[in-house]
């Protein structure tokens, strides 16, 4: 009978196909823990003092993420403040949201619920009723974004965090990489820094854990998340991607790993090789950043003749 | 022989052969043990672990497309 690396307990939640480890739930936990603080610390992710704006859905992703980063808060390193988007999306996003209030109501944290109505004065509901919109998700993350980054001044927050996994990076990284989108690539990475003052660095401190040791972790710690599909979730190229790196693991179980760390040591030679010394201006519209007159969201509000709501 | 299986908020007693795993149960339904963490009587458990009679065994999808 299998018992646990670590400790010999014979309950065990997890057999690590990567290295042939098996954890029983403690074991596991502190495993994830110690992982994610190890990136903190070799990426340098966060200061003493920062402010870190947490990009809370309620999902296992940014719940794990809140998670691990209120040990910080209570060691009195860093402050958090956390803002949740609601896109708008019946029968989907209000449980994500109420799951994110009481989770800042157990830790005392400054949160702001912002929604797509209250900003752009159009929910996603109401995007897709129009035929020709551009996909759903497009607009989800242009929009989201921009929500993140205005909320990050108005909390005067130094980093904004959110729960990229190791899924999602190994999937940006192929799906850049495949489609040539070498620009995508060289603003990839544990920590992205913008040279706008607008914006704050992003941080990614759940990037070296796999999607299903994340979700493994919220179900162990029995923490509370929201665990439905959105209705909206289309066939896309990243989906594909997504596939293929699944299928790919179940023989070669290291593989996200080695994809990520591959890259990582390309990156710094990627940068220098490949510089864009686009200038960020401020978009005419709204004043927030942009390397364009007009920014991306302010372009796709115009085509659905909304405008931002100032 | 049989045992209780939850999986999406449905609850169904299935009939149990002998010796079948979470894996087996996973595989009949055509389910990824990628996205799926199995609880068995509460507990988390992997999925070679193997079914008893009256076990409840409950199947949690925690990875969605999008
Ligand atoms: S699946 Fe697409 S539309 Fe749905 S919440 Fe995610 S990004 Fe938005
Ligand atoms: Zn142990
Ligand atoms: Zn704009």
């Amino acid at each position: 009978m299998e018992t646990c690396t670590k400790c010999g307990n014979p309950k065990i939640i997890i057999k690590r196909k990567q290295s042939g480890q098996t954890l029983c739930k403690d074991c596991f936990v502190e495993s994830i823990q110690k992982k994610i603080i190890k990136t903190i610390k070799k990426e340098k992710l966060l200061e003493k003092g920062d402010n870190v704006l947490v990009a809370l859905s309620g999902g296992k992703d940014s719940v794990t993420l809140l998670d691990i980063l209120d040990t910080f808060r209570e060691r009195n390193i860093i402050d958090i403040c956390a803002v949740t988007v609601d896109e708008g999306i019946d029968g989907y996003r209000q449980d994500g949201v109420d799951i994110a209030i009481n989770h800042v109501k157990r830790l005392d944290i400054d949160h702001q619920v912002v929604s797509f109505k209250d900003s752009f004065d159009i929910t996603l509901d109401e995007i897709m009723d129009n035929p020709e919109h551009r996909g759903s998700c497009t607009y989800c993350g242009v929009f989201r974004r921009w929500i993140i980054n205005r909320a990050a001044r108005d909390f005067g927050a130094t980093k904004i965090a959110t729960g990229h996994n190791l899924d999602d990076e190994t999937q940006a990284i192929l799906m850049n990489y495949l489609e040539g989108n070498v620009d995508n690539l060289t603003k990839m990475g544990p920590k992205t820094e913008s040279k706008s003052l607008l914006f704050a660095p992003k941080i990614k401190p759940l990037r070296e854990i796999p999607e299903k040791e994340v979700g493994l972790y919220v179900l162990a710690k029995n923490l509370e998340v929201h665990l439905t599909g959105c209705l909206y979730s289309e066939e896309s190229f990243r989906g594909e991607i997504g596939e293929i790196i699944k299928n790919l693991s179940k023989n070669h179980p290291t593989i996200m790993y080695s994809t990520l760390s591959g890259f990582d040591k390309i990156k710094t030679a990627l940068k220098n090789e490949h510089k864009n010394n686009f200038q960020f201006e401020k978009c005419s519209i709204c004043g927030e950043p942009s390397s364009n007159e007009i920014c991306r969201t302010c372009t796709f509000l115009n085509e659905l003749d909304k405008k931002v709501v100032l | 022989m049989n045992f209780t299986l939850i999986f999406n908020d449905k609850k169904e007693i299935k009939s149990l052969n002998k010796d079948t795993s979470i894996k087996n149960v996973l595989d009949e339904m055509e389910l990824s043990s990628e996205i799926i963490i199995a609880k068995k009587n509460g507990d988390i458990v992997i999925e070679d672990e193997k079914i008893e009679n009256g076990d409840e065994i409950h199947l949690i999808q925690i990875i969605y497309g999008g």
